[in-house]
């Protein structure tokens, strides 16, 4: 009962309070769903205390240990992306370098989370879901930068820069996957770690074709309801005296210039 | 120059989204000699899962829908229908003994067990995003704003 209420309750809270604060046109409804977010995403957190007997604990413990880094990357991140050429909004030379500095220490806390004594351990060996966050990011993160170093080639014009940035990001993911399978870390092996890479990859793509049958099927269910939807009612073309009284309209109101152009 | 169509550049797009994951997985498989017991277990699960909250998230979206549509009810149920034949699958699989069980004693464990594995897939995808986008907007909004000139008559 207290793992349904602290855990899954919490989850549900979650995710309808993020799903209102993201898609409801009143503003009361975008309030009450950042509440239910937060509320739903703080009783996550604090689960490794509420239910610790529970194995689902683990997730509340991750979602701690990565909170730190991923605050900072976004935020960093953010920071400097609105230090550049935005119309309003500009933020300083100063915010961008601190933001610089974030992502910095963002990228080296989460690799010391695999290569240091960071690594969340839960309750006494390396926290399960760990070793599923960190291979998923390596394989996506992987897949996202060769994706956007095609899209960047096929949407944008003389975008080399931003395409050869897309590949440092491809090297660099490529370099710590190959690292990660061939050497040990302090509390992960590369045994366990390629183990660990090879199911994220069966995860990763269950999950692309489970999402996708979902998706094609929402789109046939709306596809047949709108084409039973009876044609909308077509309206009589105007009669010659409605079209008089609206030239007279018009001509009220457009006053044209004394000379042609 | 012929510009490429639509229809090739989404194939193009998702073979270099899909080529580096699988090449990944061909390397450990073949050069690391990774041993495979359990991926076909984890891809039908995370498969059955991803299907049945992705409806279920689709069904949720129906609401903002129906504010558009006066309100109708078939695609609700649709969608309904959608969620109720992934979880009855869902449950149909795991009831068959091993066929999709991992170390989870019950078929309500690895239900719950899925569900927070799909979280967690979620998550790093989330992570993983934000790295990306986050450099790639970052450099396309810090590199000097462009002139579009005009040759002359």
């Amino acid at each position: 009962m207290q793992a349904f209420v602290f855990f899954w309750l919490a989850g549900l809270l979650a995710t309808l309070g993020l799903m209102f604060a993201f898609f409801s046109k009143a503003a009361m409804g975008r309030k009450i769903g950042s509440i239910m977010l937060a509320v739903g995403f703080l009783s996550l957190l604090a689960t490794p205390w509420t239910i610790p007997f529970s194995p689902s604990s683990a997730y509340g413990h991750l979602l701690g240990s990565i909170i730190g880094p991923t605050v900072l990357l976004g935020v960093g991140f953010y920071q400097i992306a609105f230090s550049g050429h935005v119309p309003v909004g500009r933020l300083s030379k100063g915010d961008r370098n601190t933001g610089i500095i974030m992502v910095i220490i963002g990228v080296l806390w989460i690799e010391a989370m695999h290569w240091f004594v960071f690594t969340p351990v839960y309750p006494n060996e390396v926290n399960r879901y760990w070793l599923i966050f960190w291979p998923t990011l390596l394989l996506f993160g992987l897949a996202c930068s060769t994706g956007a170093y095609a899209m960047v080639g096929i949407v944008g014009d003389e975008r080399h820069q931003e395409r050869r940035l897309m590949l440092v990001l491809t090297v660099f993911f490529s370099a710590l996957i190959v690292l990660g399978a061939s050497l040990d870390g302090p509390n992960v092996n590369h045994e366990r770690f390629a183990i660990e890479l090879l199911l994220s990859g069966a995860d990763l793509f269950g999950v692309a074709v489970g999402a996708a049958f979902s998706v094609v099927l929402f789109a046939l269910v709306m596809l047949i309801y709108e084409a039973q939807q009876p044609a909308p009612h077509r309206l009589a073309p105007p009669t010659t005296e409605q079209l008089q009284q609206a030239a007279t309209t018009i001509a009220t109101h457009v006053s044209g210039g004394e000379e042609d152009e | 120059m012929n510009e490429p169509s639509p229809a090739k550049s989404v194939l193009r797009l998702f073979l270099w989204l899909i080529s580096p994951v699988l090449a990944v997985m061909l390397w450990l498989i073949w050069v690391v000699q990774t041993p495979t017991d359990g991926s076909f277990i984890r891809f039908v699960n995370a498969m059955l899962t991803s299907f049945t909250l992705v409806s279920f998230m689709l069904l949720l979206t129906l609401v903002v829908y129906g504010d558009a549509r006066k309100r109708p009810v078939s695609p609700l149920f649709g969608m309904l229908l959608c969620v109720s034949v992934g979880a009855a699958l869902t449950v149909f699989f795991l009831s068959q003994g091993d066929l999709l069980m991992e170390a989870n004693g019950s078929v309500r464990a690895q239900a719950l067990s899925n569900i927070i594995r799909f979280a967690t897939t979620a998550l790093a995808v989330v992570v993983a995003v934000m790295i990306v986008g986050g450099t790639l907007f970052s450099s396309l909004l810090n590199s000097p704003p462009r002139t579009i000139s005009f040759e002359e008559e």
